[in-house]
């Protein structure tokens, strides 16, 4: 009984707050163009819902592609720095000031040299995406004990051997974190790449909602926008309950 | 606990009912000789469209009227909501924005009582080379605007008028691109000639441009606009008065002193080059008070046009009638002017 109570609280929370996030809006009689009422999202939700899967379905694709790109570049980079000390020494420091540039600045000049189609947006993804999965990846493959190496080595083993006997292995599960953040990230950095430039998705609706004043679609939209990241995070979930079956102890 | 809440309901409700510079009016009142705080909300950073306000405050207008004024830039175009709010008394805007906000679901209280040029002084600019000289090469071109809502319906428009093809028109959003942009990833942007096209030709760049009110009248609306709040209007009209005639005089400076006037404006935007604020002055001297005795004087005809033509393009769902968007009464002419406005 006492389990089932804790197992029902976050959902009662939230409902609680978005309960009082209502009443507060009707009591102090809040207008629309500052603060919607949750019963005027819902009802923007219904009423958008083709605008918003058609703007969904672009900036999904985005973000998908993003990641892959992300991922695939974050497993190279991640490889030839653990394999080169001093191409490590070069490069990582690099990769951390890549995060420190507000895409605000970079925003025109994506656009000069990408144009207005999906490229500025799938980079804007990759830029924000493969940072935590790279970090996690080169940190997971550095944290590996030598020992285990220099027994595969000692049997005769080869780069090739040891980096899939062991080091990826042995990296997946810190892998998987980073992947966990950069996929909860991927849907929003589609949107802000959508915010430079765009003709569709999810972050194109919002500006043209928003210089209508139509706060109950602005607000529509953030609510797709946090389930879509909440499900590429547990897509993520999904990857490792299918790769790490060791990993099952707990039900996702 | 129950106290905690209700005093937080009650902080959110007067947060939304915010009314026009309450405290510092009524001290004002109190004290008599200490001058009311009034905020001014900027549309977009501080450009030649706003030199009358720098030089009213410069010169020292505002505080002859018993103003003390703050001049706010905003970083996202909030500002009719941040004045419906109560946050600043005063903001800049534009016409159709003001329609948009008067005819939402929800209605913003807010009403413009000034335009800062009487003319629409923007258009359709292209690169030169490109040879896009008429509506009708419109086709087949890429078009990179900020998602307003009226601005496809406008490009719609011309485009119909001149027998071109809208549908081959592509039309994209897009933040923080300039002039150069129009060289190759865009074909076309909305520029405003006092700003953007000067900011061009200063950099060697060749722009062909087509004036919009030249394409259609309706599309001479008035861009920008002084906006307050209905609250402002009905607790301190004298407040409004005194605030723009000293606006008012600091515009009259700007005609009568281009050059000054840009020099006044450079301490408050030191980013730009003088040298640039100087020529965007020069443009626009003789355009602020364009055909008329009284600055920032509008008349019907012209609100009622634009409503017609959103009304027509679906932008609004039914017609608003001028006298709720905008007064001429606080004007210095008053209201004789006024109603040879109308006449």
């Amino acid at each position: 009984m006492k389990q089932q109570i804790i197992r029902l609280l976050p959902a009662f929370v939230t409902s609680a707050l978005i309960l009082l996030w209502q009443i507060i809006v009707r009591l102090a009689d809040i207008p629309l163009y500052i603060l919607p009422a949750p019963a005027d999202v819902i009802r923007a939700l219904f009423l958008e819902r083709h605008s918003l899967l058609t703007h969904s379905w672009v900036t999904v694709s985005e973000a998908l592609l993003g990641m892959a790109i992300a991922v695939l570049l974050a497993l190279v980079l991640g490889v030839m720095m653990d394999a080169f000390g001093s191409f490590k020494a070069c490069i990582y420091p690099l990769l951390v000031v890549t995060q420190t540039v507000p895409v605000i600045v970079l925003a025109p000049i994506f656009i000069i040299y990408l144009g207005f189609g999906l490229a500025p947006k799938i980079l804007t993804v990759v830029l924000m995406c493969f940072f935590p999965v790279v970090i996690s990846f080169t940190d997971g493959m550095a944290a590996i004990k030598r020992s285990y190496i220099n027994l595969l080595r000692s049997f005769g083993a080869g780069n090739r051997q040891v980096y899939l006997l062991v080091k990826f292995p042995a990296a997946f599960p810190s892998f998987i974190t980073g992947l966990k953040v950069a996929a909860t990230y991927s849907i929003s950095g589609a949107v802000v790449g959508e915010w430079i430039a765009a003709q569709s998705g999810l972050g194109y609706y919002m500006i043209r909602v928003k210089n209508g004043y139509m706060m109950d679609k602005v607000f529509a939209c953030v609510v797709i926008i946090i389930l879509l990241s909440l499900l590429m995070n547990k897509a993520v979930l999904l990857l490792k309950y299918l790769v790490m079956p060791y990993t099952r102890k707990h039900k996702i | 606990m129950k106290k905690v809440w209700l005093s937080i309901i009650m902080m959110l409700a007067t947060a939304s009912a915010a009314g026009c510079s309450g405290e510092n009016a009524r001290k004002a009142e109190e004290g008599g000789s200490s001058p009311e705080k009034v905020t001014v909300i900027l549309d977009y950073v501080a450009n030649t469209n706003h030199t009358g306000l720098y030089v009213a405050l410069n010169q020292g207008y505002y505080t002859d009227a018993g103003l003390e004024v703050e001049i706010v830039e905003p970083t996202e175009g909030a500002t009719a909501t941040l004045i419906a709010a109560g946050k600043g008394e005063f903001g800049i805007s534009y016409q159709e924005d003001v329609t948009i906000a008067r005819t939402a679901d929800n209605p913003l209280p807010v009403k413009a009582i000034g335009t800062i040029i009487q003319h629409n002084t923007s258009g359709f600019a292209s690169y030169a080379e490109k040879g896009i000289t008429s509506v009708s090469d419109f086709e087949g071109k890429t078009y990179s605007g900020w998602g307003g809502p009226g601005e496809s319906a406008v490009l719609e428009a011309v485009m119909k008028a001149a027998g071109a093809d809208f549908s081959k028109l592509n039309i994209i959003i897009s933040d923080g691109s300039g002039f150069e942009a129009l060289k190759d990833r865009a074909d076309i942007m909305w520029f405003f000639e006092a700003w953007d096209n000067v900011k061009a030709e200063m950099n060697g760049f060749p722009l062909n441009y087509l004036e919009l009110r030249q394409l259609d009248p309706r599309l001479d609306y008035y861009t920008p606009v002084i906006i307050t709040s209905e609250s402002c209007i009905s607790e301190n009209p004298d407040m409004i008065r005194r605030f723009m005639a000293a606006t008012a005089k600091g515009y009259e400076y700007a005609i009568e002193n281009p050059e000054s006037g840009a020099e006044i404006l450079h301490q408050y935007a030191p980013d730009n080059s003088l040298e640039l604020l100087t020529a965007s002055q020069r443009f626009l001297a003789d355009k602020y008070r364009v055909d008329t005795d009284t600055w920032g004087i509008m008349k019907d005809e012209i609100w009622d046009n634009y409503t017609g033509f959103m009304v027509d393009y679906g932008i609004i769902k039914e017609a608003i009638p001028a006298a709720e968007c905008y007064t001429n009464e606080f004007l210095p002419a008053g209201k004789e002017a006024a109603a040879a406005a109308q006449r």
